[in-house]
């Protein structure tokens, strides 16, 4: 019965070709407008590092004084943490593992007489970033504490930035020139994009080009290296060292703890150590003000998608309605005509289920159409959203859970708007119909 | 036929009726947010500079490497970029529209309106931006005080004495009764022992540097102050050119930048060197895009709609072939009946059209808790009603007339 009700259906609706391509562009167009904007949000707030996020934390200290007043419309000062601080946590050594890093961007000098010089972004960090993050390496392997204690100059690139200044031989041994020093290149990671930027100062970059190279944050400290993010500072009088200022936050800090347990444990120990700085004078507000995210918490808690987006997501949610009320409209019309097939079908002996039924594979039909259509129309509006300056654009593609809900948003939206119209064709009286005809 | 009779037809048929009310309620609805949107992005876009656009050369992103530049370097800097050949004149800056930085500060004007503006901060501003200046005069040479930020001692914002301001003309319209603003004394209600600043000039427009807030007729608040840059880590400058020299005069600046601060300029960090109106078309590319999407929804509304509208009309109307017949059949003009169709929707319209405004002032209040929008101007309402109406009658019309072409004859055939 099934095969035959789909048969009529498409009968049906090749009977009426203009008023079935109405319905199919009409859910085609709600459709595909939703899910751009649905597929736009899915990537906005997906997981930047699946299997590993659940174990990564990020730590916040309050170190403001309790004058400070803050802006609403600048960076919270928080988000990031002051260097002693971090240092503090760094050689506390409380997590499984722990990382202190910032982002810059430096002008690189190729050794390559064929190269221009050219800016490059990469991050400033800890030896046990790469463990952290579980960053692959191609080549050799990142730095040790040792390093990072003497300051030494070496540096890891990016797969693709090792490629552009030494070909397709590694640069393993050889130095970079970045800024005004010079680093030699002890390892070589593969291309490592996790989006958004998660471990970056979010309030300045969430989206964007990976990370081209690592070095170790001392030796950034100790070159006075350009930093990327928020450097946030209520300092009254100028040091002339502000990157170890002790009221200046600028560095981000991650550590990876494995159980409840452990999670417990870290956040009594902030907060310990809040209290403690509280004691020496240093911190002025309360010990509980020591926060810890988890990965997808402090995602969640920077709010990453922008207003614009939400704006147009409830604008093409919106739409789809509008669509749909209109399918219910071109349906019950289309139902309606039909009142003198359906009456010989009920004189015949069909129940008002299966004249149901009937209606019912026919308006899915019209959404499995539309879904096709509508996957079109989002791939285009993907297409165009790509084409957008903002940084989180180049990253609008569909997967597959996003296709197949298109379809399934599709045909639910078209059997819904087929309920009204079937319900009142069903109720026709056959007896009135068959004597008209 | 009169109205009575109409009105109880629709009655007696209610579905299709409600059908189309609630469509034209949703597109209303959508339509009203939407171009209130639409005019929200617009304003920025459309709000004068008052700058001369393609004869200002902005330069940013110059930061100090190690001890901030002194006062004497800054207007080492300004000479040297006058002596560019094409250049007309420059100034060190703070705050400029289009350059990273902002000052903002809040003003209460004599009739107690306080507002938050924009402050644009440097020598000779009035000139360098090319500004018109409809009433008083410049600041005088000896008015200004050394500012920087992150230098030493000579960089405090408060001078102990009343301060001279240019202020824009929406300013004084804004803050004095009758707009009568020159000579006369505005307070900082954030700094309670502060001097005030008298009003020495007004300037006819000056975009501010918040193009976010840049809307709703606050695009021109935004004030001059007599601050000369002084010693400072952060540097930008304002350079006026000869329009006609316009390539020629970027490559000899951004050359005469490189000699002069090259050396001192952080490690890593190149000067940006363009013209306003480049920066301006890129700080607007995300605005633009967002147009182009709000013109497709509306567009794909409208054609929805008005396809939804004929469908169901369309039904209708041949639904009630016999009805029609008959009618003609016992004296109805053609145009009778196609009045008939034409009001029969208008009443129609006119009904979704109020319940849609209610849905646009319940969706814009969602979105006003949620996304600090402003309060749906009630103009828009109207504006949307009488779009929805002529929408209607468009989509009406086809079958409207196919109705009138019925002849009288069907009345006898059962159809």
């Amino acid at each position: 019965m099934f095969g035959y009700y789909v048969d009529m259906a498409l009968r049906s609706l090749k009977r009426s070709p203009v008023l079935t391509a109405l319905m199919v562009l009409a859910i085609g167009l709600g459709i595909g407008a939703s899910m751009t904007m649905i597929t736009v949000l899915h990537v906005m707030t997906s997981d930047p590092l699946p299997g590993r996020s659940a174990m990564l934390f990020t730590p916040h200290l309050d170190p403001l004084p309790l004058d400070h007043k803050h802006r609403d419309d600048g960076p919270d000062p928080t988000d990031n943490l002051t260097w002693p601080d971090a240092m503090a946590l760094l050689s506390a050594h409380r997590a499984k593992l722990q990382a202190a890093m910032a982002g810059g961007s430096l002008l690189l000098r190729p050794a390559r007489a064929d190269l221009r010089p050219f800016t490059v972004s990469g991050r400033y960090g800890t030896a046990e970033l790469f463990a952290l993050f579980g960053i692959p390496f191609e080549h050799g392997q990142g730095w040790s504490s040792g390093d990072d204690a003497s300051r030494a100059r070496v540096i890891v690139l990016g797969k693709t930035l090792d490629r552009k200044l030494f070909g397709s031989a590694s640069g393993i041994g050889q130095t970079v020139r970045l800024g005004d020093s010079d680093f030699r290149v002890i390892g070589v990671t593969a291309d490592w994009r996790p989006q958004p930027m998660f471990y970056a100062d979010l309030s300045a970059q969430s989206f964007g080009d990976t990370d081209q190279f690592f070095l170790p944050l001392s030796a950034a400290v100790d070159l006075k290296l350009q930093i990327n993010g928020n450097q946030s500072s209520w300092s009254k009088n100028d040091s002339g060292e502000p990157m170890t200022d002790a009221e200046m936050t600028w560095l981000q800090f991650w550590v990876q703890l494995d159980s409840a347990a452990q999670v417990q444990a870290y956040h009594q120990f902030l907060m310990d150590y809040s209290a403690q700085q509280k004691v020496l004078g240093r911190f002025q507000r309360p010990a509980t003000e020591a926060k810890l995210y988890s990965l997808m918490g402090w995602l969640e808690h920077k709010n990453l998608v922008p207003t614009d987006v939400r704006l147009q997501l409830w604008l093409a949610l919106g739409f789809l309605v509008v669509c749909i009320v209109n399918i219910v409209a071109l349906l019950l019309a289309k139902f309606l005509r039909r009142s003198g097939e359906i009456s010989v079908r009920r004189a015949l002996g069909a129940r008002r289920r299966d004249i149901f039924l009937q209606l019912g594979i026919e308006s899915a039909t019209v959404g499995v159409a539309g879904g096709v259509l509508g996957l079109l129309i989002a791939e285009l509006g993907l297409w165009s959203v790509r084409r957008r300056p903002d940084d989180y654009a180049q990253f609008a593609q569909m997967d597959m859970s996003m296709l197949l809900g298109t379809l399934a948003l599709a045909v639910v939206a078209s059997v819904l708007a087929g309920l009204l119209p079937a319900w009142r064709a069903c109720r026709v009286q056959p007896a009135l119909q068959l004597k008209t005809l | 036929m009169s109205l009575r009779m109409l009105l109880s037809i629709l009655r007696r048929h209610s579905l299709m009726p409600t059908l189309v009310l609630l469509q034209v309620a949703l597109a209303c609805a959508i339509l009203c947010n939407v171009l209130f949107l639409v005019q929200q992005q617009l304003a920025p876009m459309l709000a004068p500079s008052g700058i001369a656009g393609n004869e200002l050369i902005l330069i940013d992103q110059l930061a100090s490497r190690q001890k901030p530049w002194s006062a004497a370097e800054v207007r080492r800097g300004e000479q040297v970029l006058r002596q560019v050949p094409g250049v007309r004149d420059a100034s060190a800056a703070f705050g400029l529209p289009m350059v990273a930085g902002l000052v903002d500060m809040s003003l209460q004007g004599g009739n107690g309106v306080k507002l938050g503006v924009n402050g644009y901060l440097g020598a000779g501003l009035v000139k360098t931006l090319g500004l018109d200046l409809v009433a008083g005069r410049d600041f005088l040479p000896d008015e200004y005080r050394d500012f920087g930020m992150g230098g030493d001692g000579n960089s405090k914002w408060d001078p102990g004495a009343q301060q001279p301001i240019i202020i824009t003309q929406a300013l004084a319209d804004q803050l004095f009764d009758g707009g009568q603003a020159l000579g006369k004394v505005m307070s900082d209600p954030g700094d309670a022992d502060g001097h005030g600043y008298r009003v020495v000039g007004i300037v006819r427009h000056l975009l501010r540097n918040q193009l976010r807030l840049a809307s709703d007729g606050r695009a021109d608040n935004t004030v001059l102050l007599a601050r000369r840059i002084g010693s400072t880590s952060m540097l930008s400058f304002a350079v006026r050119v000869d329009p006609a020299m316009k390539d020629s005069v970027r490559e000899g600046v951004a050359a005469a930048i490189q000699r002069e601060f090259g050396d001192t300029i952080k490690a890593g960090l190149v000067a940006r060197v363009s013209f306003y109106n480049e920066r301006r078309a890129q700080a607007f590319k995300s605005e633009r895009a967002a147009l182009w999407l709000f013109a497709g929804v509306t567009l794909a509304v409208v054609i929805v709609t008005v396809v939804g509208i004929m469908g169901l009309t369309g039904f209708w109307v041949q639904k009630r072939t016999r009805q029609i017949g008959i009618r003609r059949a016992l004296g109805a003009r053609r145009a009778d009946i196609l009045r008939y169709f034409l009001v029969e929707n208008a009443l129609i319209v006119m009904a979704g059209v109020i319940v849609g405004m209610l849905f646009a002032l319940l969706g814009n209040g969602l979105l006003m808790r949620h996304y600090e929008l402003p309060q749906l101007p009630w103009i828009y309402l109207p504006f949307g009603a009488a779009l929805m109406l002529v929408l209607g009658q468009f989509a009406v019309l086809g079958p409207a007339l196919r109705a009138a072409r019925v002849p009288p004859v069907v009345a006898t055939r059962s159809v």
